[in-house]
């Protein structure tokens, strides 16, 4: 496998919420905005229905 | 106990186990849903050309999430929130349902013509002066069951690390990360989006990502 064709694998992975690599600093920096921006703030009321 | 799954959000603190966990490449994240398959995506498209309700908002419901991720990760938080990001990304989803009419099937993917205009109406959003808007933030009807203090900050600080690495990447190159990672297309779709081949894409995206870990491996240094 060529380096590109790694650097393509990894973010395909990375893409799909999949992490391949703990140790390389790019990735983790890539999936923690990923994670980030993920975030969905619960919709759903505590406040009982009367 | 830390987890390695990337939605973990303290990816600086690895445990052993994820650590092994990932040098066999093993699925870490569940948080992101696997997409729709191209050709059923394709003709889930088709039908919603022709007017199919159905269809349309099965349609958006596959591309919101990832048109969501693409705004707040070029638009960032304002005041901590994603409020003017998430009204982008409102904006695009409509623009796309506009547009649906007239969209022709020219052999590109469907996500190819979504991220056309959500690239531009982020730029239109970055070009205007709505960031400078502040609004306020809701105050919460229940318990608050996301991270801790603790958690939150250490989240925040790697975040804006990514976000200041990043933004000191050219622009084609940060575009190019954002959508094949944030946005989770594919090389070809990408290359679509921004005018490039796939060869192109998977060479520039090769040094991107090669900048981009020499930048945080220099800080870190």
């Amino acid at each position: 496998m060529t380096p590109e064709e790694e650097t393509d694998a990894l973010l395909d992975a990375l893409g799909r919420g999949e992490m391949t690599d703990a140790f390389d600093p790019a990735a983790r920096l890539l999936a923690a905005l990923l994670d980030d921006v993920s975030q969905w703030r619960s919709s759903v009321s505590m406040t009982p229905s009367t | 106990m830390t987890t390695g799954r990337i939605s973990a959000g303290i990816m600086p603190i690895v445990s052993e186990g994820s650590v092994a966990d990932a040098k066999i490449g093993v699925r870490l994240a569940s948080r992101l849903p696997a997409r729709t398959d191209d050709s059923d995506l394709r003709e889930l498209t088709s039908l919603a050309v022709q007017g199919d309700r159905s269809a349309i908002e099965s349609l958006l419901g596959e591309l919101r999430p990832m048109v969501v991720r693409y705004c707040r990760a070029r638009l960032g938080r304002v005041s901590g929130q994603y409020h003017i990001a998430d009204d982008v990304a409102q904006e695009v989803c409509i623009a796309v349902l506009s547009a649906l009419p007239r969209y022709r099937d020219m052999g590109r993917p469907f996500a190819s013509f979504v991220f056309g205009i959500a690239s531009h109406k982020v730029a239109d959003a970055l070009r205007s002066s709505v960031r400078s808007a502040v609004p306020t933030q809701d105050l919460p009807d229940g318990p608050d069951e996301g991270p801790g203090p603790e958690e939150t900050v250490v989240r925040y600080i790697e975040v804006e690390h990514a976000r200041r690495l990043l933004a000191k990447l050219p622009d084609n190159q940060r575009e190019l990360l954002l959508l094949r990672v944030v946005s989770g297309l594919s090389a070809e779709e990408t290359g679509n989006v921004l005018g490039m081949s796939p060869g192109a894409v998977r060479v520039a995206q090769h040094r991107a990502l090669a900048r981009l870990r020499q930048m945080a491996e220099l800080e870190s240094a």
